[in-house]
């Protein structure tokens, strides 16, 4: 792997030990190709932003990690384990990825708790006593105890979001991806998700959040990822993007979101 | 950190508009708004009234009902031995306790979740309500019956239904799971009871008792065979795919005579020389089974298509496998979705065994077709009269399973989303 590359996209930070390793990743859809040979190395800790106008390949980079889509080219790491077709390595890898979805995607037949509680007790076969203790913690933690046996169709929008990230968060992930989780709501209801999120990456959760919240990115992302045509345009701290970024395609892109 | 969310505004509270009307201007309004309506309300009116005064005084006034009174327990259970339908009344009295048992465990449930606002609390007398239509169907048997035997024991039935659901509802609902399987061991009891033990087997049941035996079995195993074949239909392995959809495409382009006469009268061709031919009714039951099932994959394929992939990828992406993410995630979702079809081709099949006849079977409308030919009965046309009486037992039967799915389909809540 080249460090000179792509220059700091290589280079791991949070606590310096890297945690997801993605390595001239490609991904074609059909003709398309939505990803175009991909770096990038996220270290243990570490919170990082991705952006870049639609149809970039955000999400579709963030889905090849936890193995929701396949890459055709390239390596994929996460904490050691390599992304192959071997269905345990699959297994073992989502059971240590959170993921949160711009539609929530919370199951509509299951109670909040339930919802909550299900990959716990049958993935990590937890006894049910210390799935619903740990839910409980959970939905405190998201603000939302009281709404515990109500089924999602019952929830806001923000609730049902928060409730998503307590559902991902049950099963003790070391990283959680975040698919563009405020892009579906009502304006008033960003914040409460934006804080929850804000609070997680506080804890040293390490993430990867595809977002176009630069207010977000701003006050909690360690780097910044700008993704256009299935590529990595330009990586760097918030300061460094919001400052002085380099590549013309950053500037354009900042002018249109800011 | 700041969760605070809006104070909602206070809103002085508008009554709706007014819309019921009294009933002087509500009959103006709907019935009699031009002179074509009212010629047209005059005229329904008088084809309805006509029609109900031709219905009311053919069962009232003009039907003669004793071919059904003389006849209640061929009706019934045709050539069931008499000495032994003591059994049927022990089977229905364990049915009574076990089912009783399980509603009382479902109302407990229930109420529990109303506590927690998870459901509506039931309407007054619900379940009377819903019982109705099969309350209705015993209270005419009972009526022709006029017999104090059979009326005392129909009552202790329904004690015994009132006073196991009374004991249900002291079962935590914890242990719902275990009081659905006692409600299977139940059912199973009644049938050994019935058959087992020097009892009496599948071939000498008739009318009545053949009808709903055929129906419930047939429900019983069609129902997972069915969701089997629309999961092989959706499988990975082109085998098991190829298999399912021929098998689907197969049968429902066969019509069931054909396949009721194929066990019938040619099974026999196709089991090894010597080997012991099932019985008739088993053979039936094959038949409609097989038919049935590739009717419920195609329903329950297009629930399952229904599902979004969102919810597939969410379940994976916990690290559930793809079985659990099918048993617990999709096909939860999918066979909510279908009810309505689901129970459809049910009402079907409960009516299309009365097509078990043509094979020489005798269930409630071969019995109401062979009773009029009785010597006492026979060229006095009383064919009418047993088939209105067949006809109202079918239809209480469907119009209590469309209830059934209607009120399933509200507590699942299918539109909520």
């Amino acid at each position: 792997m080249s460090d000179t590359a792509l220059g700091s996209a290589t280079v791991p930070g949070g606590t310096g030990e890297a945690m997801i390793v993605v390595e001239g990743v490609e991904k074609w859809f059909d003709h398309f190709q939505a990803l175009a040979g991909v770096d990038l190395v996220v270290g243990r800790q570490e919170v990082v932003v991705v952006s870049g106008p639609s149809g970039s390949g955000k999400s579709t980079l963030i889905r090849c990690i936890n193995r929701l889509e396949k890459h055709d080219r390239g390596r994929i790491v996460v904490d050691g384990i390599e992304l192959s077709d071997d269905i345990r390595h699959i297994q073992e890898i989502r059971r240590e990825i959170g993921m949160v979805f711009q539609q929530f995607n919370l199951f509509p037949h299951l109670t909040v708790l339930e919802n909550i509680t299900l990959a716990p007790r049958q993935v990590r076969r937890w006894p049910k006593k210390r799935a619903r203790q740990k839910a409980n913690e959970l939905l405190l933690r998201v603000h939302i105890p009281e709404q515990a046996h109500k089924y999602p169709g019952q929830l806001s929008g923000g609730q049902q979001q928060r409730a998503a990230i307590a559902r991902a968060l049950a099963m003790e992930p070391k990283i959680m991806l975040f698919d563009e989780p405020t892009s579906a709501l009502d304006p008033e209801m960003i914040k409460e998700v934006l804080d929850v999120m804000e609070e997680l990456a506080s804890s040293g959760m390490t993430m990867i959040v595809v977002t176009h919240e630069m207010g977000f990115a701003r006050a909690v992302a360690d780097r910044m990822v700008l993704m256009a045509d299935g590529e990595i345009v330009e990586v760097g701290t918030p300061e460094h993007f919001f400052v002085n970024p380099r590549e013309e395609r950053t500037k354009q892109f900042l002018s249109q979101i800011l | 950190m700041d969760t605070r969310t809006l104070e909602p505004l206070a809103v002085p509270e508008i009554a709706p508009p007014e819309r019921s009307l009294p009933p002087g201007r509500w009959v103006k309004e709907n019935l009699f708004s031009s002179w074509f309506n009212g010629v047209l309300t005059v005229l329904l009116a008088a084809l309805l009234g006509w029609a109900l005064y031709k219905i009311g005084r053919f069962v009232f006034v003009d039907a003669r009902w004793e071919i059904v009174e003389v006849n209640l327990t061929n009706i019934l259970v045709f050539r069931f031995p008499r000495e032994e339908l003591w059994r049927l009344w022990v089977a229905l009295y364990v049915l009574a306790a076990a089912f009783g048992l399980g509603a009382g465990v479902a109302t407990r449930v229930r109420s529990e979740d109303v506590r927690q606002g998870r459901a509506t609390p039931p309407a007054r007398l619900m379940t009377l309500r819903r019982l109705g239509p099969l309350l209705a169907v015993v209270a005419v048997f009972l009526w022709f019956a006029k017999s104090v035997e059979a009326t005392i024991l129909v009552a202790g039935i329904a004690a015994t239904w009132i006073a196991a659901r009374a004991g249900g509802r002291f079962v935590p609902p914890r242990h719902a799971r275990r009081a659905g399987a006692a409600v299977l061991v139940g059912v199973a009891a009644a049938y050994l009871v019935v058959s087992a033990f020097g009892g009496v087997g599948w071939e000498r049941w008739g009318g009545l008792l053949l009808t709903v035996f055929l129906a419930v079995g047939g429900i019983v195993i069609s129902f997972p065979l069915g969701v089997l074949l629309a999961l092989g239909r959706r499988s990975s392995f082109p085998a098991v795919r190829v298999v399912c959809v021929a098998y689907i495409e197969l049968v429902r382009g066969v019509p069931l005579i054909t396949i009721l006469f194929l066990g019938a009268f040619m099974l026999g061709f196709f089991l090894p020389p010597g080997s012991e031919t099932p019985s008739l009714e088993a053979r039936a039951l094959v038949g409609l089974v097989l038919f049935t099932a590739a009717y419920v994959a195609e329903i329950v394929r297009g629930g399952l298509q229904s599902v979004p992939r969102e919810q597939t990828e969410a379940a994976v992406a916990l690290g559930l496998s793809p079985l659990k993410t099918m048993r617990l995630i999709v096909l939860p979702q999918a066979l909510r979705a279908v009810i309505p079809a689901l129970v459809g081709q049910f009402i079907s099949l409960f009516k299309d065994t009365s097509l078990v006849f043509i094979i020489g079977l005798t269930e409630l409308l071969a019995v109401s077709e062979l009773i009029t030919k009785q010597p006492e009965f026979l060229a006095e046309g009383l064919i009418i009269e047993t088939l209105v009486f067949a006809g109202f037992v079918y239809w209480a039967g469907s119009y209590w399973m469309s209830r059934e799915s209607q009120r399933l389909e509200r507590r699942l809540g299918v539109g909520e989303r």
